[in-house]
């Protein structure tokens, strides 16, 4: 192809191209052409286990070193204030192409062991710390608590005690609990068991208690208000102090292993409030030292969380780019000697000089001097389909896309979607104000690209994003059609003069406005805008307008197959489909639209029979051919004319049916009476005239043969006559259900211009007309209401359903006519969108 | 009618269950495995599989039961997923599902205990599935009865547990004989649970649950032999379901020998070919042990294929018991096939039960 600007008309020509590369050099290549992003090998070793390839071993390696990274990740983001991770673009790139490559890598796994060592010991003799620090927490808790118990036991014995003596006097009464509390603490003879439990199980807990004891025991207990976080994971327990006065030993033996299976850790309490405080006092003094070896140990592990952070974003992109190189590597194949791997991949015929710099630049890199061998192979295999796009392409290639990967070097859609889509969208959503709010809101979008693209956006906004340049088109596209609709937020402008005017003096009756005899130069005159048969009007100009659009869309498809034929060699094809759809879909649409402009063009005022109904004169052109009812006579003749047109559409039928068949059975045929015939099963002799000649040109012809009979077409005769079949019908059924179908174009529009108005007339009409204050009041708040739906209803909603709208008159009406979809990604060996995931 | 109904309330995660069996692994998968040489490459070839990158994060060396309890863990996982999903009666039966790891992991905590085992260890060494909350107090108790108020009386497992009070002592062989009445009764009520649902869920867990009991009571004839345990108890262990039932079970109670129990078997054609090439009568080098290892492997065979039977058939509960056995048998393989690797047996790896 000798064009030499790449085209989104078709996919790009592919090369199947070899690549012998020297062990030495192969791991640099790799990278490289990972960098250009323009390769996408193929597995030539598909039979072989993923464990038994070559590169197994450095895989591994590399899966080591991804693992160690993952964990200093997590480390990194559990850790509670936040730990900066220095971005790649600022980090010193790690060289791991080159000479010095093996020493890099080398240096770099012995750095993350020796980090994951540290780290690992850290963490353990962080976490022994937090540990003991929560034992002691929970001790000082259960010492606190049980303190309260015991008081309130002992308080409880004393106003048992009090109520004896009822008659003393307060003062009298202190004094005696004062007493009394010593007294009782140190007879305090109840044995009993104290310590925590997780409060989920404490309901568990006291009804086994319960069981095992029979009732014998008087337990207590209160919750810990605060939580205890785990440092490793980052779990918060909640825990309840209990205590549990039972009596004998065989009782307290068995609480004691019930808490200790259910989890329940036990801590010493002495009875003696004075023991207690002091053991307090112990347990505090110590929390408060554990807890400045654990500020510094914490400290220290974030130091090296910062140490690792600074270097985090380039190991990643490292051990990522290793990775895909070294899974890419064990594609390959290797030679008898072990010496030489061979690649073969697809390509973009057009960059072969480019890869073959990158393969030069790689030998140079590596510094040796045996450069990697590219050279192109012969193939029959279908090559993948690379489409270039650019940011601005890149959303419309995507709708199509979706609908299905072109098949190689078919008319891709996708580049006629650029316009079409846009403005079928329009049609719908025809209105200057509401097509400026959308072209603005991309607008914005795009000005702020570049920041907008680093910033994780999120699923919904990110769509929006992606879709800008469409947006941004469909906004424009909608400014243009709402001014020949002559509508901003439901109301018409006067750009030009009105050609009608209105009688000055009228009371409220309808008047009929007067022509003055000028053209409304383009767009709907504004003089329509409030007239009473003003939807009449736009309705039956908007129904027309649809048909004519879908009409003039359809054909357009029915077009690109002839490219496609003329390329793939199929020049029979255009006889048997595509003259036969054209003039099918011509004879019967394409007439209706000719009448549609002709009934448009004449000035029903003056002529001599009244407008005829299109629509009746459509079902009559089937209903009863040859008889048109003079008084609605488009033209003279027309009766005629709608019989020759009728025949044309059904010789078409039987043609499109017939013809492909007919040629397939005289080929078949023909190839069977000069002596051939298909070995095996149903293998169709190839014209293959040159390419084995020019397989040897090239050289090293010896391991280029490809095998020819791997995707070889099944041309079972019978197999065509039913797709043929299939075909037909659809086709047939199609045009009219298709045209059919694009009178949504008509219903949309008209439903976005009523909502506009109603919306219009529900909030701002009504307080136009106030004044003073309160009208001022009432005109802001009205205003932000009316603005705030019309963004949300009217440009967001209506919006999406115009687009769905929109995608499906491309998907089922336009590319069912020419869009063969077979094909399957091109998706190179790219370091670029690794990052992307 | 089931056809018509069933997908209101199970259509979900019948889906949903039988996704999960589409991963199970395949024939050529388990080739692949057994053809590993280190667990490094185990794990490189498990990665290609629906396990995905379940071992990605562990430090290497993997040890066998590293890879056993994040099996099992996934498993759990499913479960749970499935359980949380599930609605009445289905609900039920997930529940029924669980009684027998709980009745497991209670034998093994009154075993580990009655051997004083430390607690802690032994629930770390439950089965996920079938831990319940009082399941820890069980240490606590000394004989059968304390056991029974203590822990169980809450538990579903209470009405199991009825029978088995008279027990007086724990000892090795009360132990056994408590996991048997249990299971017995279990099976029973199950049994008598799928048949309440009628339609093709009986139909698969009848024949499931059916050859579940003529397994045990094999089993626990085979194992009988030279123990104190008598005739007449042994016989009251015998579930009364199963394709052995009533008149296998009769000849089972009788056995005095392995060739008695096959003559017992004789009258179910599925059961035959268990014993036929089987040189279960203990003259022939491999020894007792050997051969019931053997049964047993055949057993868990047959299994398999009943439990794949199971998907064969829509609108059922089924899928679920046999997606879980289907699993664990997997598991079970993998484990087998990893250990074998760890421990340079190569010459056993082919000894796996394959699934699928």
């Amino acid at each position: 192809m000798g064009d030499d600007y790449p085209s989104p008309f078709r996919s790009e020509q592919m090369s199947l191209v070899q690549l012998i590369i020297p062990t030495e050099v192969a791991h640099d290549t790799i990278a490289e052409l990972g960098e250009l992003g323009d390769v996408q090998f193929k597995d030539l070793n598909p039979d072989v286990n993923p464990f038994q390839r070559s590169f197994v071993g450095e895989i591994r390696r590399v899966d080591e070193m991804a693992r160690r990274v993952r964990f200093f990740s997590t480390q990194i983001e559990k850790e509670k204030d936040q730990i900066p991770i220095r971005p790649l673009y600022d980090s010193a790139p790690l060289l791991t192409v080159g000479p010095r490559a093996a020493q890099t890598m080398d240096e770099l796994d012995l750095k993350l062991k020796e980090h994951e060592g540290r780290l690992i010991q850290m963490n353990d003799s962080y976490q022994l710390l937090c540990e003991r620090t929560r034992e002691l927490e929970e001790a000082r808790h259960v010492l606190r608590e049980t303190a309260v118990f015991f008081e309130r036991a002992t308080g409880y014995q004393s106003e048992v005690r009090s109520s004896m003596d009822d008659s003393s006097a307060p003062l009298l009464q202190h004094d005696d609990r004062e007493s009394q509390y010593f007294s009782s603490s140190v007879q305090f003879d109840l044995e009993f068991v104290a310590g925590t439990i997780e409060r989920s199980r404490l309901p568990t807990f006291e009804r086994v208690l319960w069981r095992v004891l029979r009732g014998n025991l008087y337990m207590n207990h209160t919750d810990i208000a605060e939580p205890f976080v785990d440092p490793a994971t980052g779990e918060e327990t909640r825990k309840n102090v209990f205590i549990i006065f039972a009596h004998g030993d065989t009782l307290l033996a068995k609480i004691r292993k019930v808490a200790e299976s259910m989890g329940a850790t036990l801590y010493p309490i002495d009875a003696n409030a004075d023991k207690r405080s002091d053991s307090m006092r112990e347990v505090t003094a110590r929390l408060e030292d554990l807890q400045v070896v654990l500020f510094n140990t914490g400290a220290n592990r974030r130091a090296e969380l910062v140490k690792i952070g600074e270097n985090l974003a380039s190991w990643v992109d490292v051990v990522r780019k290793e990775k895909l190189i070294y899974e890419t590597l064990n594609l390959l194949n290797y030679d008898v000697r072990r010496k030489t791997l061979f690649a073969e991949g697809w390509c973009p015929t057009r960059d072969m000089p480019m890869i073959q710099d990158a393969l030069k630049h790689a030998t140079e890199e590596s510094g040796t001097n045996v450069p990697p061998i590219l050279h192109e192979l012969r193939t029959n295999k279908t090559p993948p389909t690379f489409i270039r796009t650019n940011k601005f392409t890149e959303g419309f290639q995507t709708i199509m896309d979706a609908y299905g990967i072109a098949t190689y070097q078919e008319v891709n859609p996708g580049l006629f979607a650029t316009i079409t889509f846009p403005f079928l969208f329009a049609v719908m959503f025809g209105d200057i104000g509401h097509g400026f709010i959308t072209f603005s809101a991309a607008l914005l979008m795009i000005l702020g690209e570049r920041r907008l693209a680093k910033a994780d956006l999120g699923e919904i906004f990110g769509t929006f994003f992606f879709g800008r340049y469409i947006i941004l088109l469909m906004g424009l596209f909608s400014m243009y059609t709402g001014f020949l609709y002559n509508d901003i937020f439901s109301k018409s402008l006067h750009v030009f003069p009105s050609g009608w005017s209105w009688p000055v003096n009228h009371g409220n009756d309808s008047v009929p406005a007067n022509p003055t005899g000028w053209t409304y130069p383009i767009g709907i005159d504004p003089g329509w805008h409030g007239a009473d048969n003003a939807l009449l009007f736009t309705n039956s100009y908007k129904m027309k307008m649809s048909i004519v659009l879908g009409v003039i869309h359809m054909t357009f498809a029915i077009c690109l197959q002839v490219p496609n034929h003329i390329l793939f060699n199929r020049r029979s094809e255009i006889w048997t489909n595509f003259v036969p759809q054209m003039l099918f879909l011509q004879s019967i649409f394409g007439y209706l639209v000719i009448c549609i402009i002709y009934k448009w063009t004449v000035n029903w005022e003056t002529s001599s029979t009244g407008p005829p109904s299109l629509l009746t004169m459509l079902i009559g052109m089937f209903l009863s051919p040859g008889t048109v009812d003079p008084d609605t006579e488009l033209y003279r003749g027309q009766s005629s004319v709608q019989v020759i047109l009728l025949l044309i559409a059904f010789v078409c039928v039987p043609w499109l049916l017939i013809a492909k068949p007919y040629l397939e059975w005289k080929e078949m045929k023909k190839i069977q009476g000069q002596g051939y015939i298909g070995l095996g099963t149903e293998e169709v002799p190839r014209h293959t005239s040159d390419s084995e000649l020019e397989g040897e040109e090239e050289g090293n012809g010896g391991t280029i043969a490809e095998s020819m009979d791997d995707d070889s077409e099944h041309h079972d005769f019978g197999e065509v006559v039913i797709h043929q079949v299939i075909h037909t019908i659809e086709f047939c059924l199609g045009c009219i259900s298709h045209t059919a179908s694009y009178l949504r174009l008509w219903a949309l529009s008209l439903a976005h211009a009523q909502l506009s108005e109603v919306l219009w007339s529900m909030t701002l009409e009504g307080v136009l007309g106030m004044s003073g204050i309160f009208g001022f009041v009432a005109i802001a708040l009205m205003g932000v209401m009316w603005f705030t739906l019309t963004v949300c209803i009217l440009c967001v909603m209506e919006g999406l359903s115009a687009f769905l709208h929109a995608l499906r008159l491309h998907w089922v009406e336009a590319n069912s006519k020419h869009y063969q979809a077979g094909g399957y990604q091109f998706t190179p060996l790219s370091f670029a969108k690794l990052n992307e995931e | 009618m089931e056809a018509l109904f069933f997908n209101v309330d199970a259509g979900f995660i019948e889906g949903i269950v039988r996704g999960y069996k589409a991963g199970l692994l395949t024939q050529t998968q388990y080739n692949n495995l057994t053809q590993c040489e280190t667990i490094e490459d185990f794990r490189t070839q498990l990665s290609a599989t629906d396990y995905g990158n379940f071992l990605a994060n562990e430090t290497l060396p993997i040890s066998t039961s590293t890879i056993a309890d994040k099996a099992t863990q996934i498993l759990v996982d499913q479960f749970n997923y499935l359980r949380s999903n599930a609605v009445a009666p289905l609900n039920k039966f997930f529940d029924y599902m669980t009684y027998a790891y709980m009745i497991d992991n209670v034998i093994l905590l009154i075993t580990g205990t009655l051997h004083e085992r430390n607690t802690s260890e032994l629930l770390e060494r439950c089965h996920p599935l079938g831990v319940f909350e009082t399941l820890p107090a069980l240490c606590v108790a000394t004989n059968v009865e304390e056991l029974y108020r203590t822990a169980l009386v809450e538990t579903p497992l209470a009405p199991y547990f009825r029978d088995c009070i008279n027990a007086a002592d724990l000892d090795d062989l009360n132990i056994e004989i408590i996991r048997n009445t249990l299971y017995k009764a279990y099976l029973e009520d199950f049994y008598a649970f799928c048949s309440s649902i009628g339609g093709p869920t009986a139909e698969v867990m009848q024949r499931i649950l059916a050859f579940e009991a003529d397994r045990r009571s094999i089993n626990i004839t085979i194992n009988s032999f030279g123990t104190e345990l008598s005739k007449e108890r042994r016989a009251k262990l015998f579930p009364a379901i199963g394709q052995l039932f009533p008149a296998g079970n009769n000849a089972l109670a009788r056995a005095d020998d392995v060739d008695q129990v096959r003559q017992a078997c004789d009258g179910v054609a599925e059961y035959r070919a268990f014993f036929d090439t089987a040189h279960l009568l203990g003259d022939d080098g491999l020894g007792d042990t050997g051969a019931a290892a053997e049964l047993e492997d055949r057993f868990f065979a047959y299994e398999v294929h009943l439990n794949k039977q199971a998907f064969l058939q829509q609108f059922q509960y089924g899928v679920f018991y046999a997606y879980l056995k289907l699993k664990e048998q997997e598991i079970r393989s993998l484990t087998w096939i990893a250990e074998c690797i760890a421990q340079n047996a190569r010459n056993r790896i082919q000894d796996y039960i394959p699934t699928f």
